[in-house]
């Protein structure tokens, strides 16, 4: 009788949403930002889309999507 | 890495795979146009209990029979019903067995009287898959070069194979470590070594390799309905190389002159 074949552990799978706090502006649109939860506490994201989040300045509450294989950076996909 | 099994294991584990085997030529020759798929499963059962072993399948993760009986575009997972087979059918045949706690796995695909010559070439190269698979079964061998010798010659006469399900180590339960796919590049996954025990069973599709699962849960088909075919044996992992459990053991000889 076969077996369900399992599926591969590795890979990348959906971005994991977290909210933050923009602690720095950096060049080329990118942005330091502390993140509310979990371990790791900073960032570097860049922004989607939007040029409203362009003017995004230090202490603004946003949201960031992060990828799963490279937890150092981020999306930063919406204001909260 | 799986478990490697003693040889008074493997002992135990032969007369299982025996039993299944046994039980499988019956099932072969009772399988005529008219018999149903529950009495085929009557007889499985039957000889299974009558060689003093219990049905493997039985009751495993809620599967409610001892055979799994897939018909023509079923891959695997049939279960048996009213269904009467009619000549010219293709039946998958697959049958587990426990023999003081050890498991006994393998299946073929047989025709119903006269089966056209498209299924018959179908049986007849996934059969060569499967022993074109077991043949990698030696030390120092990985689990890929199985996988990729079964994906080599089946799809080398123009079939497919199954990805979705696959083969796997078998020993004191019915699914142990490793995953055995049909498919992939040589010389990946776990290392062979001796009393490695595995069933091998490549899935083979005249069409393409997608597969879907039925609303029961357990039958699949092919997705575009074409034919499949089924061949499984048990196999262990000897220093000689792949002794197929139901049959002799094969390495007497090698053995007394390497001694």
């Amino acid at each position: 009788m076969p077996e369900a074949a399992s599926r591969p552990r590795t890979g990348a799978t959906e971005p994991l949403e977290v909210e933050g706090t923009v602690r720095e502006a950096l060049p080329n649109a990118l942005f330091r930002v502390e993140l509310a939860a979990g371990t790791r506490t900073a960032v570097t994201a860049h922004v989607a889309g939007e040029s409203s989040l362009l003017r995004l300045r230090p202490g603004d509450a946003v949201v960031v999507e992060i990828a799963p294989y490279d937890a150092g950076r981020g999306r930063i996909v919406r204001r909260r | 890495m799986s478990v490697q099994k003693s040889w008074s294991e493997l002992q135990t584990m032969a007369r299982a795979c025996r039993i299944v085997v046994e039980a499988l030529d019956v099932l072969e020759a009772a399988a005529v146009p008219g018999v149903s798929t529950k009495e085929m499963d009557r007889i499985a059962r039957e000889h299974i209990e009558r060689a003093g072993a219990r049905p493997a399948f039985l009751g495993y993760r809620g599967y409610p029979a001892t055979l799994c009986i897939s018909v023509n575009e079923e891959v695997v997972h049939g279960i048996p019903g009213p269904r009467k087979l009619r000549e010219g059918d293709i039946v998958g045949l697959d049958l587990g067995c426990i023999v003081d706690g050890f498991f006994g796995d393998a299946a073929r695909t047989v025709a119903v009287g006269r089966a056209g010559e498209q299924a018959q070439r179908l049986m007849r190269v996934t059969r060569e898959s499967l022993l074109a698979g077991i043949d990698a079964c030696r030390p120092g061998k990985r689990v890929g070069d199985i996988g990729h010798a079964v994906q080599t010659h089946a799809e080398g006469q123009g079939y497919s194979v199954v990805r979705e399900f696959v083969g796997h180590g078998i020993g004191t339960s019915l699914h142990e470590e490793p995953q055995v796919p049909n498919y992939g590049p040589p010389g990946r996954r776990e290392r062979l070594v001796p009393g490695m025990c595995l069933a091998i069973e490549p899935m083979v599709n005249v069409g393409g390799a997608e597969v879907e699962v039925l609303a029961d849960g357990w039958t699949a088909i092919t997705r575009d309905r074409s034919l499949s075919a089924h061949f499984e044996l048990s196999v262990a992992v000897t220093p000689f190389g792949p002794w197929i459990l139901s049959e002799p053991y094969p390495y007497e000889q090698a053995e007394a002159a390497n001694a």
